[in-house]
């Protein structure tokens, strides 16, 4: 197990490296640069201030050696200063990666429950109008644009029955100790988790009712019937603990993303998170942001590949012989 | 000290001014302010980069910094200057020196007296290098006659009226020295707190949703704010904004916070109103740019045939569902003081304008006059509109257009960087007062590489530079409207780049908030007088 652990970490080194490198690169060769934003913003033609914000924001220098500055700061856990938010990088992330994980988890946790209850459901029943109906609806809520099924939540539960409020994560101004703002967080969280949770609840949904109907098929679970199970017995601690690896595997890609945030459902829901903030660093070409944005997230993917293979582990026994 | 100051007077009269003009809210002018309550508002846009920035940034933090930084005068909506920190500003008789006098007993939130040593260091420290540019290359110095007295020298006469604009326009915000003496003013880190003399006080930045901002207890209006608090909120989306009205979760959102289709549907009921007032100190338009480095566009002709090819009345109508309307000329419709009807008119007219092309030398020839890049900078969602309809206007010149729309970024890049466009779709926003907001689209002096909203057509007429450089130092008020106008008339004619449609922003505002709307520019404003009917 521990073994497996750091191989995954050893990985970290490399994957940083490319992941900067890389994105680097990428941001270099769009059009247009973060100077050419922040001077066409602020109305700066005196040619002498362009120079001086040109030699601040370090843009005077060649791009290779930007790119060794950046580096070796980042080897030393500094993410830079980002001159856009006037604020240092891991500061702004910092500010805005509670409200993204909160919702991301959130969200998976939905999609978790929703999702598996349905694919189990749709497989017992399965040819019947509950599995019908159940496809139905992962088809529905994975097709449906998030954004158009966040508008029509909000329209319906924020403005029509005024159960929601209409964005945000907390009410402005209240704080009545850490008890009642949570339920506040809580209850500006349903609307935006549920929109982003039924979409990959779909997936879920269609994946674990697949998974089920492969090892209904399998020799032990006729076993299992033989020895006089009960079915509620047989589907739980047999064929649905059997059937969760893809769904692990899923997760496991699915929380690699949580650092991104959803830029659709942050938009819509006025969400304070990491998707919004990684859009508008792209759009206007600061990249000490967006690669500080990505080098947290190749972490976190490390992390979750390794909490993975772990849960694997836990789940499948037969893994560890190999 | 009686109970009416000069100011309160000053604001009723706007209201009443305002409230011959239409009914509603204005009349509210008229009404006994009450005191209290939050404000939750918007705009049409996205969060600030930071809630200050020096330079100027933008709309955004335009908006949240002018909640707390004030000016030493504002412009109302009736293009008068009124009084804010400073009481009186007065030119010499050579128009080469102005004194001003500030206002008594104001204080930073902080508690530091605002003085003379403020003003003089915001001049020479931050106005003229930073904020202003070269609106201010005249000038020379700034000294503190007394505690409350300042005088500013130039090296030639400023007119009053241009001087005042700069002063009460976007560059004119007031630092406090004590914090920034000594700090590079960019990268403080107090421009994300900012400390002002203004009606309310950072409290809360909550980065991704909202600034909340509480009344300054020691305002030097006494009575005013009228807010408690005021918070603004931002939405990413403009269907969440309407959304959020409906819900009473938002009270007022400037510059066309929701959907255009919406605005009628939420009017309809009385419950929220369409101001357009309060834009004309940056009026929005959207402009076309014939790019002078293409032999092509080097005939005037060709410029104005291709002005001719386009119906501007469909792009209003169609693309801004009736918010914008065909410009006149160089100078927005709604500055009152220096727009002028007399000028050369472009009226939709395909058949003619074929004929000028064909005259210039440009018959259709295998099918195709010539080949263009168009360019539609993205910024504006419209702009992707736009770009797609004057392509198809071109086209029935049987001119082959290659259209690019592209990101914000690359936009400022291609068009005003590298110039690597034929015919650019651009936005300014321009103030009353011409120089340089709207003459450095024109003038030589205009062109600086790199630098945007400039003259980026490489556009240079010494006739042309020459009514600029009179109206720069002419400092008779109606000399001056006149050269406004000669020069409105020759930048229609020669039409490096014009306006196409003025845009007519709104702000959509709950029917129980009183007193919005009366300055020239009121997203800029303080929001003082703002009250709440509940």
């Amino acid at each position: 197990m521990n073994r497996i652990v750091l191989r995954r970490l050893a990985q970290v080194i490399p994957l940083v490296l490319a992941v900067i490198v890389l994105n680097f690169v990428l941001i270099h060769l769009a059009p247009g640069s973060l100077f050419d934003v922040m001077t066409a913003e602020q109305q700066i033609s005196d040619p002498a201030m362009l120079d001086q914000l040109r030699h601040t924001y370090g843009v005077d220098q060649p791009t290779w050696v930007q790119l060794a500055k950046y580096i070796w700061s980042v080897m030393r856990l500094d993410l830079g200063f980002s001159y856009r938010q006037n604020a240092p990088v891991l500061n702004v992330i910092m500010d805005q990666l509670p409200a993204t994980v909160i919702l991301m988890l959130a969200a998976t946790s939905v999609a978790l429950l929703v999702g598996v209850t349905a694919g189990v459901l749709a497989s017992v029943r399965v040819n019947t109008i509950w599995d019908n109906l159940i496809s139905l609806a992962a088809v529905f809520f994975f097709a449906a644009p998030s954004f158009w099924l966040g508008i029509m939540m909000t329209v319906l539960f924020a403005v029509k029955l005024g159960w929601f409020p209409v964005g945000g994560i907390r009410t402005i101004g209240a704080g009545n100790g850490p008890f009642a703002d949570a339920l506040d967080v809580m209850h500006h969280l349903v609307l935006p988790a549920t929109a982003l949770g039924l979409f990959y609840a779909a997936t879920y949904a269609r994946v674990m009712r697949a998974s089920m109907l492969e090892v209904f098929r399998l020799d032990f679970v006729r076993t299992a019937r033989a020895k006089g199970l009960s079915p509620a017995r047989v589907v739980l601690a047999h064929v649905m603990r059997n059937a969760l690896l893809p769904i692990v595997t899923l997760l496991g890609l699915q929380l690699g993303t949580i650092l991104g945030g959803s830029v659709v459902i942050e938009a819509v829901f006025s969400w304070p998170g990491i998707g919004s903030l990684l859009f508008d660093s792209v759009m206007s070409r600061n990249f000490p942001m967006v690669l500080g944005v990505l080098v947290l997230g190749s972490l976190l993917v490390a992390v979750a590949n390794a909490t993975v293979d772990l849960l694997y582990l836990r789940l499948d026994p037969r893994i560890r012989a190999r | 000290m009686s109970r009416f100051s000069r100011r309160d007077f000053l604001i009723t009269t706007a209201g009443a001014a305002l409230a011959s003009g239409m009914a509603g809210p204005a009349l509210a002018g008229l009404e006994t302010p009450k005191r209290g309550g939050t404000l939750i508002g918007t705009w049409g846009g996205f969060e600030p980069q930071s809630l200050f920035v020096p330079p100027g940034g933008g709309s955004s933090p335009y908006f949240t910094s002018t909640k707390v930084l004030e000016r030493l005068i504002r412009l109302t909506v009736d293009l008068k200057f009124e009084p804010v920190l400073a009481v009186d500003i007065k030119p010499s008789a050579d128009f080469k020196s102005y004194t001003i006098k500030l206002r008594e007993g104001v204080t930073w939130h902080d508690g530091n007296a605002f003085t003379a040593d403020d003003v003089v260091f915001n001049a020479m420290q931050y106005w003229k290098p930073i904020s202003a540019g070269v609106s201010l290359d005249a000038l020379e110095g700034a000294e503190a006659a007394d505690p409350l007295t300042v005088v500013l020298k130039f090296k030639a006469p400023v007119p009053e009226f241009f001087l005042k604009s700069v002063l009460a326009g976007k560059s004119g915000l007031v630092i406090p020295k004590h914090i920034y003496a000594g700090s590079n003013i960019i990268t403080n880190p107090i421009n994300n707190a900012p400390i002002g003399t203004g009606p309310f006080k950072v409290k809360e930045w909550v980065r991704g949703s909202h600034v909340e901002y509480l009344r300054n207890e020691k305002y030097w209006n006494p009575g005013l704010p009228y807010l408690d608090r005021l918070v603004i909120r931002w939405w990413r989306d403009p269907a969440s904004r309407a959304a959020a009205f409906e819900a009473g979760q938002l009270d007022i959102g400037t510059f066309n916070p929701i959907p255009m289709p919406d605005i009628a549907r939420l009017t309809s009921g009385g419950k929220f109103i369409a101001e357009t007032k309060g834009y004309s100190n940056s009026a929005w338009v959207t402009t076309i740019e014939f790019n002078q480095r293409r032999e092509i566009f080097k005939k005037r002709e060709v410029r104005q045939a291709l002005m001719q090819a386009i119906d501007r009345q469909f792009i209003a109508d169609t693309v801004f569902f009736g918010r914008a309307r065909p410009s006149i000329g160089a100078v927005a419709s709604s500055n009152s003081i220096f727009f002028t009807k007399d000028v050369q008119d472009y009226p939709f007219d395909v058949k003619k304008a074929e004929k000028i092309l064909d005259a210039a030398g440009f018959p259709v020839k295998g099918g195709s006059r010539f080949k263009l890049s168009l360019v539609s900078a993205g910024w504006f969602e419209e702009n992707i509109k736009i770009g797609q309809y004057v392509k198809q206007a071109f086209e029935d010149l049987d001119i082959t257009v290659d259209l690019a729309v592209p990101d914000r970024a690359t936009s400022l890049k291609r068009i005003y960087s590298d110039y690597d466009y034929d015919v650019a779709i651009s936005n300014n926003s321009g103030s009353v007062e011409l120089i340089p907001s709207t003459t450095q689209y024109y003038t030589t002096d205009g062109i600086v590489k790199g630098a945007a909203f400039r003259n980026a057509t490489g556009y240079s007429n010494p006739k042309l530079d020459e009514i600029v450089a009179k109206m720069t130092v002419e400092t008779d008020e109606p000399k001056r409207v006149a050269l406004a106008k000669d020069f409105d008339r020759l930048a229609t004619i020669e039409a490096p780049l014009l306006p196409m449609v003025d845009l007519e922003p709104v702000t959509i505002v709950r029917s129980d908030v009183r007193n919005h709307s009366a300055t020239a520019d009121f997203m800029g404003e303080s929001w003082a007088e703002l009250w709440l009917d509940r």
